[in-house]
């Protein structure tokens, strides 16, 4: 599903962010990427969605090197892909529902297609009774889980997080990786950037261990170290 | 396709609100400029009224009395033909009556006073005469030679009416026009930094938009038809003072004595309104394109 083959992504002149990075994700996969912050974690992320390219080195996604794709089909490469963040990224003048339905507004969805698809995302999230509360009126477990339900609404193949659990109680941190874990189950390739020991040893998944922009371990069913 | 015109609306309604006083500078000074513009195809209409009969660098009109015979004008015709030297004789041109009446039209449509008096029967007939010599004293000498002959009434020289105006016209017509062009960059400037600020106010949207999967065109549509708008509604806005000022200075020339030529300085309603038509789609284009421009530049989450 996801294949990179020696990428190299350095911003700027001096700074290298990934260095000949190569591995391959196969479909339905969940997979972590660790190590410590500015090992490179959120721009191999960055490279798997195209908001970055690499100098060196290719980057295939579903059997298309994303790398070759012309701008203007940038966008629908994005619409198989949920990226989920720390800080949440809810629009605060939006409800909950409103935030998820404006996911697949932006993409030309017709209105009985939101309504009937908006709801089943927000019961799968656990948040079906808060769809009229605004993001400052959630908690920041509940936030992240909007934000999750946003990603997955329009079924994508692939969900990438970056970090997150980052902002969240080691409780709330739980419920959210059961409901990646959930999508996962789904068939949805999932990549996720953290450095939280905790989650990741207690799933027990392929981790993917960066330093200084270099892959240093690549484990079935690693923990963090 | 309904709900993505919905909400390209939607969204430029409400960044029209949002940054309402912004949004009024863009607004005001697209307007201003507009109208400049405006006066400027005014002003130069209403010139070409008056310099019509001199269209073509003739210089010299003389005019043949309405009652003159077939022969009388014959031989004016010949005397003109007979110095090709100093006379431009593939340029000369004969107006008969009911051409002469045409652009009589044209000269007096704010003084129908001396129009009314006017008549395709009684109206003289002209000869239009290009010299190819520019020495004035040669061309004066000639048309006292010219106001002699049988027939004729009275020799025009353009030196003697309209050089002045002219050279003021093309004064006037330049100036306005760069100024006017001067304002609409100054339009563009402001409508661009005003899309600019909805952007940067709606950065977070446009990220979300963009990792969602949006394409930029579905991102750009709604800043553009802000842009749009706001170069459109200055554009009405000036229409509006045009046709004040248009409406002042058509009244204002009435209170003039009939023949002093400054009634002719009127242009036609029809001309007004294509003028509008003008000002109203140079607003439209340029909100676009100051917005377009600016669009394109921010879009680079």
């Amino acid at each position: 599903m996801i294949r990179l083959e020696n990428v190299t992504k350095i911003y700027g002149t001096e700074t290298v962010a990934v260095r000949d990075a190569s591995f391959d994700i196969p479909k339905s996969q969940f997979v972590f990427l660790v190590g410590p912050s500015g090992s490179g974690k959120s721009t191999l992320l960055r490279l798997i969605n195209r908001q970055e390219q690499p100098e060196r080195g290719d980057v295939w996604v579903a059997g298309q090197n994303i790398n070759e794709l012309p701008a203007s089909r940038v966008p629908h490469l994005r619409r198989s892909m949920g990226n989920v963040f720390q800080d949440y990224k809810l629009l605060l003048n939006k409800t909950v529902f409103e935030n998820v339905a404006f996911a697949l507004e932006v993409i030309g969805k017709p209105r009985h297609v939101i309504a009937r698809q908006v709801p089943i995302v927000l019961d799968l999230v656990g948040l079906a009774d808060k769809q009229d509360r605004f993001p400052n009126q959630l908690s920041g477990g509940e936030q992240q889980r909007v934000s999750i339900a946003r990603a997955f609404v329009n079924r994508p193949l692939i969900m990438l997080a970056d970090e997150p659990t980052g902002n969240l109680d080691p409780n709330t941190s739980e419920g959210i990786m059961g409901l990646l874990d959930e999508i996962n189950q789904t068939g949805t390739t999932v990549v996720m950037a953290t450095h939280d020991h905790r989650v990741v040893n207690a799933m027990r998944r392929r981790v993917i261990q960066l330093d200084r922009g270099v892959i240093v371990r690549d484990q079935e069913r690693g923990v963090y170290e | 396709m309904f709900s993505r015109i919905a909400y390209a609306f939607r969204e430029t309604w409400e960044s029209f609100r949002r940054n309402i006083t912004l949004t009024a500078a863009a607004v005001l000074t697209s307007a201003v400029s507009l109208l400049l513009v405006g006066a400027t195809f005014l002003i130069q209409r209403a010139f070409e009224n008056l310099l019509v009969q001199w269209r073509g660098d003739v210089e010299m009109i003389i005019f043949v009395r309405s009652d003159a015979s077939a022969e009388q004008i014959a031989l004016v015709d010949s005397v003109l033909r007979a110095s090709p030297t100093i006379i431009d004789v593939e340029k000369l041109r004969y107006l008969n009556k009911t051409e002469s009446y045409e652009e009589a039209k044209r000269i007096f449509v704010g003084d129908p006073v001396t129009l009314s008096l006017l008549a395709p029967e009684t109206i003289p007939t002209q000869f239009k005469v290009v010299p190819l010599s520019d020495d004035p004293t040669l061309v004066r000498s000639l048309s006292d030679q010219y106001r002699t002959l049988p027939g004729v009434e009275a020799v025009a020289l353009a030196e003697d009416e309209f050089e002045v105006i002219s050279t003021l016209s093309n004064f006037i017509r330049v100036v306005t026009l760069i100024t006017s062009l001067v304002l609409l960059l100054v339009a563009v400037g402001l409508i661009w930094n005003t899309i600019h600020t909805a952007m940067f106010a709606r950065r977070r949207e446009i990220e979300v938009m963009k990792l969602v999967g949006a394409t930029n065109w579905f991102i750009r549509v709604p800043f553009m038809l802000e842009g749009l708008l706001q170069g459109f509604i200055g554009g009405v806005v000036s229409c509006g003072g045009l046709w004040l000022l248009n409406s002042a200075w058509t009244n204002g020339v009435t209170g003039f004595k009939p023949g002093t030529g400054i009634s002719s300085l009127v242009v036609p309603d029809s001309y007004l309104t294509s003028v509008m038509f003008i000002l109203l789609a140079i607003g439209a284009l340029v909100g676009a394109v100051g917005s377009a421009i600016a669009a394109t530049r921010f879009l680079d989450v």
